[in-house]
C-alpha cells in the first residue's frame, strides 16, 4: 500500500500513555512526524521516548497540563505541526479547543465542531436521533406538559425509571414495575429530587433490565459517505468503567448486528459525520436505543481493527486530510473474533483501589493475533496521577472459544512485575462460565462479586512462590549456607 | 524460628536448608521438599520444586520479591525478624495514622503537640478523585505529622504519629 499524499507532515499528539504510542505507530507508518507533549511525571514513558520530538508541558497537576488547550496550542505552532491528533479522553471532545485548533491553521484530526458539540449535549443529541427516526428509549419530560406527565407516563409502560431531572449518581432515581405504583414513586422522587437538588422536577424513560452495552464505529469522509465497521460489546464494566470488549457481540442475532449497525450509519449520517466515531446504544429484551454518541476514537477500537483489518488511525488522518474513504459499506468484512483486555493498576479485592509502584519486570506475551498497546516502561512509576489503564491486551482468534483461550494465555504470559494490576481478576472474568456463554449485562460484575475478591491461592502455587521467594532472600539463603547439611537433615531443627 | 514471608497480609514461615549441593524447603506446619532455582537470563528462570520445572519471572525491591508465577504476579514481603521486633512497639499500633490507599494531602488539619481525641479528623487526602478524611485512632497528642498538603503517598504511608497520654 503507498502513502497517500497529505497537505501536512507532522502530527501533534495531544494525549499520553498507550494512545499516544498507538498513534505514533502510525504516523511512523503513513510518513509523518510525531510530536507528543508530556508532563514531567511522565518523561520516562514509551511516547516520550518513540516520538519524533517530545515537548515538556506543565501544569498546576500532571492532568491539568494535558488538559490545558492555549498551552497545548502554543506548543503545536512552534512545533510548526500540522495537524493534531486529541487521542481520547483530555481535550478530544473538547469544542472550543478544537474551534481554536482549526483557527489557528492546524487539521484537527476528528470530527467538525458542529458534530462535536451537537453530540456532545446529551439532551440535544437525544432530540437530534428522536427527530431523524431512530430509537431512543421511550420517555415522558415532565416540564413539556406537567398536566400530562403521569398520563404520558403510563403510555411507555411498565418498566419504568424515574429520576430526577436535575439528578445524577442515582440519587432519587425509582423503578416501577408495576404502574400501579407509579404515583407513589413519583411522590417519593419528587421529594427527594427537592431535598437533594433542591428541584422536584421529573424525568421517566422505559427501564432496561439487565441491559447490553453495544457501540458501533463509524467513519465518515468530507464528501458525506458514511460506513459502519460493526459492532463492539462493552458491556463488561465496573463503576461505568468498560473493562473487557469484543465483537461481534455475543449477544446479537445476525438480523439484530445488521439493524444496530445500519441505525449507527444512519445516525452519523444524519448529522454529517466526519471523520471516526462511536455510537452507543443500550440493548435489552430484544430492543436498542440511542445512548450517546462519542466524537473521537475510543479505547476499545482495536478489536475492530483486529476484525477488520483497518487502521483506524490511519484512516482518521486520511479523513481529516480531506481524503475520500477508499472502500464503500460492502468492501467493510469483519472476519474472526476479537477481545481487549484492560490491564489497569487496581485492586479488584479492595473495592478497585488505585495501586501505585514501579515498573521492575516488563515483557509482553507474543504470538499470531496477539497485540499489546502499552503505555508503560520498565523503570516507570505508576502514580495516582492520572486514569490507572496501563496496557491493552488485545486478541484475535477464527472464534469466540478460541479468542478467549488466546485471551487468557495472553493475560497469563504478559509479565508486569512492580505494581499490583487487575490482571488475575481478567483472567477469572474470561475464565467465568457466565461469560463463557456470552450472558453479560452492565449489572454482570455487581452481581457476581465473587469474581472481583477471587479464591485462595492453592498450595501448589503457595510452595512455588514461598520457594522462590527463599532462594531469592540473602539472609534466608545465608542462614541456610551456614548450616552444615547434617544438622539441616533432622526435622524440626531450630537455632 | 522459621523466616517470614508476608502474601497479602498472611503470614508464612519457611527454613531452608542444604540438602547436597541444593536446598531444601520447609514450609511452617507443612510441605517439605527439594527446590532449585536456575535463572536463564536476569529476572527469569525456573524453578524446580520436587521434581517439577516451572518458568517464574522475578524482580526484588527491597524486601519485596516480585514474583510472576503460574499465569499471574505476586508481591511477597521479607520480614526481618529483628524489624519487626523492633517495630512491633510503637509503629503498628493505634498510635499512628497510615494511608488507606494511595492519594496525595489535600489539607493538614492539626499540628505537632495538638490534643486530639479519637475521631478528630487528622488531614484530608483525595484518592480516586474522592476527598477522605483521616481521623486519629485513638485520644492523643500529635507527635509528628510526616506529610504536608499536596504529597502524594503509596497505600499504608505513615501520615501521623500520636503520642498517648497515659502511654
Amino acid at each position: 500500500m503507498g502513502r497517500p499524499s497529505l497537505p501536512f507532515d507532522s502530527v501533534l499528539i495531544a494525549n499520553r500513555g498507550e494512545i499516544a504510542v498507538r498513534i505514533i505507530r502510525t504516523l511512523r507508518e503513513l510518513g509523518l512526524r510525531s510530536i507528543v507533549v508530556y508532563h514531567e511525571v511522565d518523561a520516562l514513558a514509551p511516547a516520550v521516548a518513540l516520538a519524533d520530538e517530545a515537548i515538556r508541558i506543565t501544569g498546576r497537576t500532571p492532568v491539568a497540563a494535558y488538559l490545558d488547550g492555549d498551552q497545548i496550542l502554543t506548543v503545536a505552532k512552534e512545533a510548526k505541526a500540522g495537524a493534531l491528533h486529541p487521542g481520547y479522553g483530555f481535550l478530544s471532545e473538547n469544542a472550543s479547543f478544537a474551534r481554536a485548533v482549526e483557527a489557528a491553521g492546524i487539521v484537527f484530526v476528528g470530527p467538525g465542531v458542529d458534530a462535536i458539540e451537537l453530540m456532545g449535549d446529551k439532551i440535544r443529541a437525544r432530540a437530534f436521533v428522536a427527530k431523524n427516526g431512530f430509537p431512543v428509549a421511550p420517555s415522558a419530560i415532565e416540564e413539556d406538559a406537567p398536566s400530562t406527565f403521569l398520563q404520558r407516563a403510563r403510555a411507555i409502560g411498565a418498566p419504568l425509571l424515574v429520576k430526577p431531572s436535575a439528578g445524577g449518581g442515582g440519587k432519587g432515581m425509582r423503578i416501577v414495575r408495576d404502574l400501579d405504583l407509579l404515583e407513589d414513586a413519583v411522590t417519593e422522587a419528587r421529594s427527594e429530587g427537592e431535598r437533594y437538588f433542591g428541584d422536584g422536577r421529573l424525568y421517566i424513560e422505559r427501564f432496561v433490565e439487565r441491559p447490553r452495552h453495544i457501540e458501533v464505529q463509524v467513519l465518515g469522509d468530507a464528501m458525506g459517505n458514511v460506513v459502519h465497521l460493526y459492532e463492539r460489546e462493552c458491556s463488561v464494566q465496573r463503576r461505568f468503567q468498560k473493562i473487557i470488549e469484543e465483537t461481534p457481540s455475543p449477544g446479537l442475532t445476525a438480523e439484530e448486528r445488521e439493524r444496530i449497525c445500519a441505525t449507527a450509519a444512519g445516525i452519523a449520517r444524519a448529522a454529517g459525520y466526519r471523520n471516526a466515531g462511536t455510537v452507543e446504544f443500550i440493548y435489552g429484551g430484544g430492543a436498542f436505543y440511542f445512548l450517546e454518541m462519542n466524537t473521537r476514537l475510543q479505547v476499545e477500537h482495536p478489536v475492530t481493527e483486529m476484525t477488520t483489518g483497518l487502521d483506524l488511525v490511519a484512516e482518521q488522518i486520511k479523513i481529516a486530510a480531506g481524503l475520500p474513504l477508499e472502500f464503500n459499506q460492502a468492501q467493510v468484512t469483519s472476519s474472526g473474533h476479537s477481545i481487549e483486555a484492560r490491564l489497569y493498576a487496581e485492586a479488584p479485592d479492595r473495592d478497585f483501589a488505585p495501586t501505585t509502584g514501579k515498573v521492575l519486570a516488563l515483557r509482553y506475551p507474543e504470538g499470531d493475533g496477539v497485540r499489546i498497546d502499552s503505555g508503560i516502561a520498565q523503570g516507570q512509576s505508576i502514580t495516582t496521577a492520572f486514569d490507572p489503564m496501563l496496557a491493552k491486551i488485545i486478541v484475535h482468534a477464527p472464534s469466540r472459544d478460541e479468542a478467549i483461550v488466546k485471551a487468557r494465555e495472553a493475560i497469563a504470559n504478559f509479565v508486569f512485575l512492580g505494581c499490583e494490576s487487575n490482571a488475575a481478576f481478567l483472567s477469572r472474568i474470561l475464565g467465568d462460565d457466565l461469560f463463557k456463554a456470552g450472558a453479560v449485562h452492565t449489572g454482570y460484575l455487581d452481581e457476581n462479586p465473587a469474581i472481583a475478591t477471587g479464591g485462595a491461592d492453592d498450595d501448589a502455587i503457595m510452595r512455588q512462590l514461598l520457594a522462590v521467594a527463599a532462594l531469592l532472600t540473602r539472609p534466608v539463603r545465608d542462614a541456610a549456607d551456614a548450616v552444615p547439611p547434617l544438622h539441616a537433615r533432622l526435622q524440626g531443627w531450630r537455632n | 524460628m522459621y523466616h517470614r514471608f508476608d502474601l497479602d497480609g498472611k503470614a508464612n514461615g519457611v527454613w531452608l536448608s542444604r540438602l547436597g549441593n541444593g536446598y531444601q524447603l520447609q514450609v511452617e506446619g507443612g510441605w517439605h521438599g527439594a527446590v532449585a532455582l536456575a535463572e536463564d537470563r536476569p529476572g527469569q528462570g525456573h524453578l524446580t520444586i520436587d521434581g517439577e520445572r516451572v518458568p517464574v519471572a522475578y524482580a526484588l525491591d527491597g524486601d519485596v520479591i516480585h514474583i510472576h508465577c503460574g499465569g499471574r504476579a505476586y508481591a511477597l514481603h521479607y520480614v526481618d525478624p529483628l524489624a519487626a521486633f523492633a517495630r512491633a512497639g510503637d509503629d503498628s499500633g493505634l498510635n499512628v495514622a497510615r494511608a488507606p490507599m494511595p492519594g496525595v494531602v489535600v489539607a493538614v488539619k492539626v499540628a505537632p503537640g495538638d490534643e486530639v481525641l479519637a475521631g478528630t479528623v487528622l488531614m484530608v487526602i483525595e484518592s480516586m478523585k474522592l476527598e477522605t478524611s483521616i481521623r486519629a485512632p485513638q485520644d492523643g497528642i500529635v507527635e509528628k505529622i510526616h506529610v504536608k498538603a499536596g504529597d502524594s503517598f503509596d497505600r499504608d504511608a505513615l501520615l501521623a504519629t500520636l503520642l498517648q497520654e497515659n502511654g
